[in-house]
């Protein structure tokens, strides 16, 4: 008993020998989520995951002997807040990196002040790519490491010859459906079997958009659908589906904004067999996974939480900046940037993520179908594929790669061998 | 008994793959036939594309797996389907599973039924074919499951021919059909039968008589079989050859684009590539000297003239490839015929095909058109379910509650509180209806006394207060239940859709609503018309002054009518919450489609807001129809529309007279 | 020093009256108590002064002054004339656009000929504007230079479209709905249609202002691209600190004399002053147009300091706000207005931006940002039924005492 008093004062008295040295060099990582409005319902999650990689990450002894604090603010859904929180962020808390931001648009919000105030900043949403900005590293899937694989399966493995693109009428749908239209007319199919319809953001009467994908059926061609719908129109476009019978054995339906967080307001039970592709499924049944659900859990205090891609894209992005940071012996953004070229760490899904020099990560394509309990059977997993920030698809970036190591531009013309801009088009 | 086969397979592994990297033809030889080879050896020699299934190897596993015939194949492949059969990375065998009580697989031998081994699920692979991997297997195991005694087995088999038919399907077919007892059953078959034999009959005289079967027959089957009949690939050539079955020819300028046909040409090495402007650039940037091209300084290049001259000096130093121009083009187009063919050769069936296809257009066009109109009933209905409460409000009160689309946010949660309490889907949705009448009912009643009560003479304001509420309401919503969207699932039998035929099916809960709304169109009415409250009702909307004054207590009334109003919206919110996400935000989403749909109707008319539904929900439709790919401007269009006719008739469709006619 | 601007300007617009400031001592005050608040904040700034204001926090009081300018605009037509209008801020949406469409443009175009210009071979001006519209618009999946986007180029061109823009569509809307005599609930329910359905049109990608995305990077000025944001930030600033001074003065002139007592005859009853002979729908169309124009500058001056605009700021619930600041501020007054737009939307940013401290009840923890918007709706029931007065008539009552 008196013993073990003493360990615990000898371990205080350590810790407060130490905590001077620890005050002096607290490392400040910005935490950008929306915590309210429409965005809140999946960013809120995010922030709860960087505050229990930055928990663990004290625990382990913190970055460079420094514990690490966590500045939290909320955005609000507001994209213009965005840009204003950035600045807040890096001008007055002066933190020295940033992890945030869900929508497209709200990138393209705080992108100008990011690279005003060369702040370094870590997106971890799949997105619509065309853009490699010098400040920002991208951890979530750019179009060819989810969408052009999830067609490439839908063309080879189910034989869809007709398309029905379905998208929220918002950037990411838009981009990514002409990447895909491109994409697919390279591919011999003809521009008549594509159909493309945008809806407004939580839409809910779908009926009529079921019933002219149900229509294309007559064609004479395979039907597939892919869905770049947002959100909470999710549920009654599923709904839908359910209600008019429509099997993934008939008509597949593949999407790209549908994961564990999404499927959990609904019903799946009349969803199976529809499919979803991401780099990353709770399901995966790897060891490093099963820690993380278990670390999740017990952060969270709640079981029934489910984890998805965007939160292994904060895992692995945090972890790539805490060894970026320690391989710098720095948190100087410029330093840390290029600490963070070549950074390998483990994926959840088994193999390894390694940060190339166009800011965005190599990893595994994953294709789940939904199953009864909400979570996905994955079929398909392809090797690791290094993220294209440039379509090669579409006529005007065909031209463009980016490499920030070499070229030392985001935007680089090939056919011109000149670098467009240094900045992002925003 | 155990080291055996795995020893065997080993080797016949090594083999198998030899024989993938040589031929994978290779892998379909037969085995010899004397005696019983086990079905795990079969497998072996195709491990790795059983292993990873793909839609482009299965059918040389299908093949190999066949032609061995060992026993147990058909229970193989169907549990392989099932995604219940088990890779052993280690050794690559592969085995059944069933699940142990501490949450690890015991693995079954596929030969012998034996149990072998627990193991955890890292040791073993599931292997889990894709969809398009099982609808090959259940094509292949379409003769085996015709047989099958299950009627429900067969009949799925039959959705197997129908999804992906095959002519090699007629024979089993025939001999199943030969056989069928079960009436249902035998029909569908028959059905199937026809659709075969249109496509893949060899005789042309069977398939024109299977097509004209077809004639008329507005089913998706039978339709993508004719279109798959019809389908055409575009060619060119000097002079379209014999035996060609011609669907369409082109004229390049006219029904297609020069430059398009041009390409084809360039593409087939045909004619000199057409450049582009792009080209053209770099052709002069590649020759550039001494800071001019072909006699231009470069610094005048910045005007496409100049570079067309600059270019033309390097064609005549023969430098560069000569430019095409349009006269090139025509005339290089001139010398071929840009046409589609059939890829059917035989004119007989496709012209068959054709008028079968086409007999069936007006039916199809009207079908659609019915489609579109239920879709617009199912729309006007919810719009009416959200507005009619506005609209007796508004009515009677003169007062527009901005918060009437939280009362419906409110009346939805209400229903997944009921859900979350009572698991039973049709019990909960039975409690959950009355309930959320009475509780936005006493919301209503409680916002009428408390706010409302006092800025009866200040109608403006009663906008901005009940706005105050509204988004007081919301932000409560989003503390107590999140902003994650709630879901509130529909019983089993209002899941599904009534199906007309393939045009037309409606989804049955949208059906139930539609009732729904015309229920409270039927009880409002009787409500005004034939009760007591209602007489005071219409009484106090003519007149307030003069019905106080006949002994009705006009703050009674409007209080009434307020709960009526507000509850008719609970009510609403349960059935919009079974089409759409309930979520703190659905109430805004129609609150100002409601307001028009009673603006446009004409206020404090139950008629008036039914017309109102039905003009917005059969215009919406109207212009989605017209323009199926972009929702957002149906809705633009509405709103613009709207406003314009609000213009024309600043009343509305019904006006109403006395207090409500207002000024 | 902007302070005197509006001082000078006090020459041309010399009101046809005298002693007009003497008759409106609060203008006086206002433009007073301006000055020196711009006075304060260019010392306290970053960019010019000793540094204690951050350049976020300029940047903030720049568009609040913004926020207080649209509002002096919704005070004038609901408080004085009675036009409860539920679709300013739509004006307000158009003028930003019309300023971002050059910002953009000008901002991309400059980059674009700088990447170009490197190449061996000069651009022509078809691979300019195409090399623009790849930067525009590659982001919503598209490469075409819409027709809109034609003059865009051009700054003065630009610059009319802020007025002329909200202009023409509040002087159509106006003389469409004021001639069919649509008034009152009516009227705001239309007004709110309109900003509905310029907000779902403006979220379309076919309209070509990038959609739902809207128009971004607008706080990089093209010609000023060197200037740090903190000098900038406090340009716009002053620029719209003027604004609000001469939108002020502007506004102040047109409520007084005549004019204004014939405004606020028809918000208290319309027909008596048709039946004096008076053109109703004349006054109704004049102010619901100036106005809107005056919201269209507010607009223009607050979005490049923002940064960003979508068609999620139009939006109806936006043009609802303004009202409910209108009504907290106290109508019929225009410093009401100024008071309800600073207070309520300062407030809001500083409770839901985590700037006010949670309050731990033990049981219960109070998050101001979830429970601000509660309050804030309440509060705003409140102030309806007690206080129709709103803040601003607190001053009555205090002027009434002394």
């Amino acid at each position: 008993m008196i013993k073990k008093t003493l360990l615990t004062t000898a371990a205080a008295t350590a810790l407060l020998a130490a905590s001077p040295a620890l005050a002096d060099c607290t490392i400040k990582v910005g935490v950008l989520h929306s915590l309210s409005g429409s965005m809140a319902i999946s960013e809120t999650t995010l922030r709860d995951v960087m505050l229990m990689l930055i928990d663990g990450q004290n625990a382990k002894g913190g970055v460079l002997g420094c514990q690490l604090e966590a500045v939290v603010v909320d955005p609000a859904s507001d994209w213009p807040l965005f840009a204003e929180l950035t600045r807040q962020l890096l001008t007055v808390n002066e933190v020295d990196v940033i992890f945030g931001a869900w929508t497209s648009v709200s990138r393209k919000s705080l992108l100008p002040v990011l690279e005003e105030l060369n702040g370094l900043f870590f997106y971890p949403v799949q997105y619509e790519g065309q853009e490699s900005s010098r400040n920002v590293f991208y951890t979530g899937a750019a179009p060819n490491t989810q969408a052009i694989p999830a067609v490439d399966y839908f063309l080879e493995e189910l034989g869809v010859e007709s398309f029905a693109l379905l998208g929220t009428d918002y950037v990411y749908p838009r981009t990514t459906n002409a990447i895909l239209e491109a994409y697919l007319l390279g591919k011999g199919i003809a521009p008549e079997d594509i159909f493309v319809n945008y809806t407004p953001f939580g839409h809910a009467d779908w009926s009529t958009i079921v019933s002219d994908v149900v229509a294309l059926g007559a064609g004479g061609k395979q039907v597939g659908v892919i869905s770049t719908i947002n959100g909470d129109a999710n549920i009654g476009f599923y709904t839908e589906l359910a209600a008019q019978g429509v099997s993934a054995d008939d008509i597949p339906v593949v999407a790209f904004s549908v994961g564990e967080e999404e499927l959990s307001g609904l019903d799946t039970s009349r969803l199976v067999g529809h499919l979803a592709a991401w780099n990353y499924f709770m399901s995966l049944d790897t060891p490093e996974n099963e820690a993380f659900i278990a670390a999740w859990h017990e952060f969270i205090g709640d079981t029934n939480r489910v984890t998805n891609d965007p939160m292994e894209a904060h895992y692995i992005g945090f972890n790539m900046w805490v060894n970026a940071v320690e391989a710098a012996g720095t948190t100087d953004v410029d330093a840390v940037r290029e600490a963070m070229w070549g950074q390998e760490f483990p994926n959840l899904s088994g193999g390894m993520a390694v940060m190339n020099t166009n800011h965005h990560l190599s990893k595994p394509v994953l294709i789940g179908e939904i199953r009864a309990d909400g979570q996905f059977d994955i079929i398909s997993q392809t090797a690791e594929i290094p993220g294209a920030a440039w379509s090669p698809f579409l006529p005007e970036s065909a031209n463009l790669v980016s490499d920030w190591k070499e070229l030392e531009c985001g935007m680089f013309d090939t056919a011109t061998n000149t670098c467009v801009q240094l900045t992002s088009n925003y | 008994m155990l080291r055996l086969p795995r020893l065997a397979a080993f080797a016949a592994c090594l083999i198998a793959l030899a024989c993938f990297g040589a031929a994978p033809a290779a892998a379909q030889t037969p085995p010899a036939s004397d005696s019983i080879t086990p079905l795990q050896d079969v497998l072996q020699q195709v491990q790795p594309q059983v292993a990873n299934p793909s839609r482009a190897t299965v059918p040389q596993v299908l093949g190999a797996l066949l032609a061995a015939d060992a026993p147990g194949t058909v229970a193989f492949l169907r549990a392989w389907a099932d995604r219940e059969v088990y890779e052993r990375p280690a050794d690559g065998l592969f085995f059944f599973a069933r699940d142990t009580a501490n949450r690890n697989l015991m693995l079954v031998d596929i030969d012998t039924g034996a149990e072998l081994a627990e193991v955890t699920s890292r040791e073993v692979n599931q292997i889990r074919p894709n969809a398009g991997v099982r609808r090959e297997i259940g094509a292949a195991l379409v003769s085996f499951e015709l047989l099958n005694p299950d009627p429900a087995r067969r009949l799925a088999a039959l959705e197997n021919i129908a999804r992906s038919p095959d002519s090699e399907q007629i024979e089993p077919l025939q001999a199943a059909f030969a056989i069928e007892e079960d009436n249902r059953i035998s029909e569908r078959m028959e059905r199937l039968l026809d659709l075969l034999n249109a496509r893949f009959a060899t005789d042309t005289a069977t398939r024109v008589d299977a097509i004209d079967g077809l004639s008329g027959d507005i089913s998706t089957e039978a339709r993508r079989i004719l279109n798959q009949i019809l389908q055409t690939r575009a060619e060119f050539a000097p002079e379209i050859p014999e035996g060609t079955n011609v669907a369409r020819v082109r004229t390049p300028g006219v029904d297609m684009d020069l430059a398009a046909a041009y390409a084809t040409l360039a593409d087939a090495g045909l004619a000199p590539p057409h450049l582009g402007r792009n080209a053209i650039r770099d052709a002069l940037r590649n020759n550039v000297v001494d800071g001019t091209v072909g006699g231009v300084p470069v610094h005048l290049l910045d005007n496409d003239e100049r570079r067309r001259e600059a270019y033309e000096a390097l064609e005549a130093a023969g430098m560069v490839a000569p430019l095409v121009t349009e006269e090139d083009m025509r005339a290089a187009v001139a010398e071929y015929v840009f046409f589609d063919a059939y890829l059917e050769p035989d004119p007989a069936v496709t012209t068959a095909a054709r008028a079968s296809l086409d007999s069936t257009r007006t039916a199809i066009s009207l079908w659609q058109f019915l489609s579109i109109s239920l879709d617009a009933v199912s729309l006007a209905s919810i719009f009416f379910l959200a507005a009619i409460g506005l609209a007796i409000t508004f009515g009677v009160m003169r007062v527009i509650n901005m918060a009437h689309g939280e009362f419906i946010m409110m009346g939805a949660y209400t229903g997944y509180v009921v859900q979350t309490v009572i698991p039973n889907y049709t019990t909960s949705l039975v409690v959950a209806l009355p309930l959320a009448f009475a509780v936005t009912f006493a919301a209503g009643v409680a916002m009428e006394r408390l706010v409302i009560r006092h800025l009866y003479t200040r109608p403006l304001e009663t906008l901005l207060a009940t706005f105050g509420i509204s988004i007081a309401l919301q932000q409560l919503a989003k503390n107590i239940f999140g902003t994650q969207a709630r879901p509130l699932t529909a019983p089993d039998w209002l899941a599904g859709a009534i199906q007309v035929n393939d045009l037309v099916s409606v989804a049955s809960i949208r059906v139930a609503i539609f009732a729904m709304a015309l229920g409270f169109l039927v009880l409002l009415l009787f409500i005004l018309n034939r009760t007591r409250l209602g007489l005071e009702v219409r009484a106090v909307t003519q007149n307030p002054g003069m019905a106080a004054s006949m002994g009705i207590n006009p703050d009674r009334i409007n209080m009434l009518t307020f709960g009526l109003g507000s509850g008719i919206a609970g009510v609403a919110g349960v059935a919009i919450g079974l089409v759409a996400q309930v979520t703190s935000e659905m109430g805004a989403n129609y609150i100002v489609q409601s307001f028009m749909t009673v603006v446009v109707g004409g206020v404090g008319s139950v008629f008036g807001t039914l017309a109102g539904a039905t003009l917005i929900g059969a215009l919406q439709k109207g212009i989605e129809w017209f323009n199926p790919t972009n929702t957002l401007a149906a809705q633009t269009y509405m709103v613009l529309f709207i406003i314009l006719f609000i213009q024309f008739r600043p009343k509305g469709i019904v006006a109403l007279k006395g207090r409500a006619a207002g000024d | 020093m902007s302070m005197d601007i509006p001082r000078q300007s006090l020459a041309p617009t010399k009101p046809p009256r005298r002693g007009f400031l003497r008759d409106n001592p609060s203008v006086l005050w206002f433009m007073g108590l301006l000055g020196l608040f711009t006075l304060g904040v260019t010392v306290l700034s970053e960019g010019m002064g000793i540094g204690m204001v951050s350049t976020n926090l300029v940047k903030i009081l720049g568009m609040t002054l913004c926020l207080c300018l649209i509002a002096i605009a919704m005070d004038v037509v609901w408080g004085y004339c009675g036009i409860l209008s539920l679709g300013h801020f739509a004006f307000f949406g158009l003028g930003g656009y019309a300023i971002g469409m050059w910002l953009m443009y000008a901002r991309t175009e400059i980059v674009i000929r700088d990447s170009l210009g490197r190449g061996t071979i000069p651009p022509t001006p078809a691979e300019i504007s195409e090399g623009v519209a790849a930067q525009i618009f590659g982001v919503v999946g598209s490469s075409e230079l819409p027709l809109i986007w034609t003059f865009a180029g051009s700054l003065p061109f630009q610059l009319s479209m802020v007025v002329l823009v909200p202009g023409l569509l509040a002087l159509v809307f106006g003389w469409l709905a004021f001639r069919s005599r649509v008034t009152g609930v009516y009227l705001s329910i239309l007004t709110q249609a309109m900003t509905l359905a310029l907000a779902l049109y403006l979220f379309q990608n076919d309209t070509g202002l990038r959609g739902n995305n809207g128009l971004s990077g607008l706080q990089n000025i093209p010609g000023a691209l060197d200037v740090p944001q903190s000098v900038l930030s406090v340009w716009f600033f002053w620029a719209s600190a003027l604004a609000l001074g001469l939108g002020y003065m502007l506004f102040a002139w047109v409520v007084s004399g005549k004019f204004g007592s014939v405004i606020r005859a028809i918000r208290d009853n319309e027909a008596r002053v048709r039946f004096l002979g008076y053109n109703v729908e004349g006054y109704k169309l004049f102010v619901f147009t100036i106005t809107a124009i005056i919201s269209g500058i507010a607009g223009a001056l607050y979005y490049p300091q923002a940064g960003i605009i979508n068609p999620a700021e139009i939006a109806p619930i936006a043009s609802i706000y303004l009202a409910v600041w209108v009504a907290i501020g106290g109508r019929g007054r225009l410093y009401g207005a100024v008071i309800g737009a600073a207070s309520v939307s300062l407030l809001s940013s500083w409770l839901t931006g985590g700037g006010a401290p949670n309050i731990d009840l033990g049981l219960y923890r109070i998050v101001w940002t979830d429970w601000w918007l509660v309050l804030l709706g309440l509060g705003f029931v409140a102030v309806t039924l007690f206080f129709p007065k709103g803040i601003g008539g607190l001053f009555d009552y205090l002027v009434r005492k002394s």
